[in-house]
């Protein structure tokens, strides 16, 4: 896959990785562990994945830069601003730095399946069966391993010696070796009764921040929360809540993958962001090639709004609204440039 | 000013390390951690190094928590450290040891006393019917 424009150098690549380890201790997804060793080649070139480079720098253009969002005050211990009388280079070098912090913020967290469960018995002593009345459960507390590949067991009252399940890992870690916002039993906001309180309260980017804190990113629950919250986003036209958070690139991959992508398209047209547009459909090629407007793309080179016209035709529900969106933008442009 | 004590500077003749229980907690909670220490010192004093804890009140979830560290757990096992009894009982228990033969003895003996009782209730239940049976 060709790097598009500036982004695509090895560098960037390494930072994104150096980056996301620091963040989130994860190193890249061994295959041996749980997914098909032998198919990950056939998978790479049939299909791009998430983390794939030009994925990742088309979700990234398209999330946007807005330090005014970026840096917008978040509840901390309240202290009295600081005025600094800066000359123009040092202005110019503070952007730089913070436009360089806003990037660490903004990376994204992983897109990965769903765990498998764990169920693999050890022991069983039939002897001990009816003994005990509770269970027992034996963590360990080896300093030096990483929370993977932690033992956690579970000795039953019917004898029966078994490795505990991701919950039961998961409580146990958290026990153990606290993580900082993660607590033991999770929130009961988390359930889908109480997200519905707080997607009308357009608290989308704090619910996925919580998840995110509380949820390992394989997790059942952490996937269940992201589409919930995607999906209300979508049914509503709220993207803009997520737009320069760093949940953003994740909302557009879950979109493209279920082709759910036209609100996004017009409300990016709507913006005036036709360069978020053309990548966003660049992307959906990408992920679908076998579909029309990839094909017509492929074949006659199309750039922009032709790109924009060709996929609202073949590939979108509300090509009527497309129409619309381009035609007050193009009237738009026509008198800016007219006037 | 701290008086430095025999308390603290204490040396014993024989005595070996041992991995216990050291009991902790409040009244009516109790709370056990896994130590290494000389078998001389206090069942609660000094130790060497903590190498666990064990809850054996259930929590809300009906488990008890229990934490190994098994790294350090080997190093004193290689250096040469006994372990006491209930310390076996829960390795047993936890895999990290075969299961104690006290273990499967008491689970006998608690099915035979189980059996007995069982054996025992229905003929007095029996007997208690036949008077009142009987006009």
């Amino acid at each position: 896959m060709a790097a598009l424009g500036a982004w695509g150098t090895a560098v960037q690549r390494g930072r994104l990785w150096g980056a996301a380890r620091a963040l989130w201790g994860w190193r890249r997804p061994q295959r041996a562990l749980g997914q098909d060793a032998g198919s990950a080649a056939e998978k790479k070139d049939a299909k791009p994945s998430f983390t794939d480079e030009a994925v990742q720098n088309l979700l990234y253009k398209m999330t946007g830069l807005d330090l005014q969002k970026v840096f917008r005050p978040v509840k901390q211990e309240l202290k009295p601003p600081k005025y600094k009388l800066l000359t123009e280079a040092q202005l110019e070098e503070a952007t730089k730095k913070a436009i360089k912090e806003a990037k660490e913020k903004l990376t994204m967290p992983p897109v990965l399946d769903e765990r498998e469960p764990i169920d693999d018995v050890l022991a069983e002593d039939k002897i001990l069966d009816g003994i005990e009345t509770t269970k027992y459960i034996f963590t360990d507390l080896t300093y030096s391993i990483p929370h993977r590949e932690r033992f956690i067991v579970v000795r039953e009252p019917n004898g029966v010696l078994r490795k505990a399940t991701w919950e039961e890992r998961d409580r146990m870690i958290q026990i153990f070796f606290p993580k900082e916002g993660r607590r033991v039993i999770p929130q009961a906001v988390f359930k889908d009764e109480h997200l519905v309180t707080v997607f009308q309260q357009d608290r989308h980017e704090d619910i996925l921040n919580m998840c995110i804190a509380q949820f390992e990113p394989d997790s059942a629950d952490y996937i269940r929360i992201h589409h919930r919250t995607y999906d209300d986003i979508e049914k509503h036209a709220k993207y803009d809540l997520l737009r320069s958070t760093r949940h953003f690139g994740g909302m557009v991959w879950y979109l493209v993958n279920r082709k759910k992508t036209d609100g996004l398209l017009i409300d990016m047209i709507h913006r005036d962001l036709l360069d978020d547009a053309t990548s966003l459909i660049t992307l959906y090629h990408m992920l679908h090639p076998e579909c029309q407007s990839a094909k017509e793309a492929e074949e006659r080179k199309l750039q922009g709004v032709d790109l924009i016209k060709v996929f609202a035709k073949t590939e979108s529900q509300k090509e009527g609204y497309i129409q619309l969106a381009l035609q007050a933008y193009e009237e738009a442009m026509a008198t800016t440039t007219g006037s | 000013m701290v008086q430095l004590g025999s308390r603290l500077l204490k040396g014993y003749r024989g005595g070996h390390v041992v991995i216990r229980f050291a009991l902790g907690g409040c009244t009516n909670r109790p709370f056990f951690r896994i130590v290494a220490a000389h078998s001389r010192r206090a069942r609660d004093g000094k130790y060497l190094e903590q190498l666990g804890c064990l809850d054996p009140l259930p929590n809300a979830r009906g488990e008890k928590v229990a934490g190994l560290n098994l790294e350090r757990l080997r190093h004193w096992l290689g250096c040469g450290a006994q372990l006491s009894r209930p310390a076996e009982k829960l390795l047993g228990l936890a895999g990290f040891l075969p299961l104690h033969p006290m273990t499967v003895t008491g689970a006998e003996r608690l099915r035979r006393r189980r059996r007995a009782q069982e054996a025992a209730v229905p003929p007095v239940a029996g007997g208690l019917q036949q008077p009142g049976e009987k006009p």
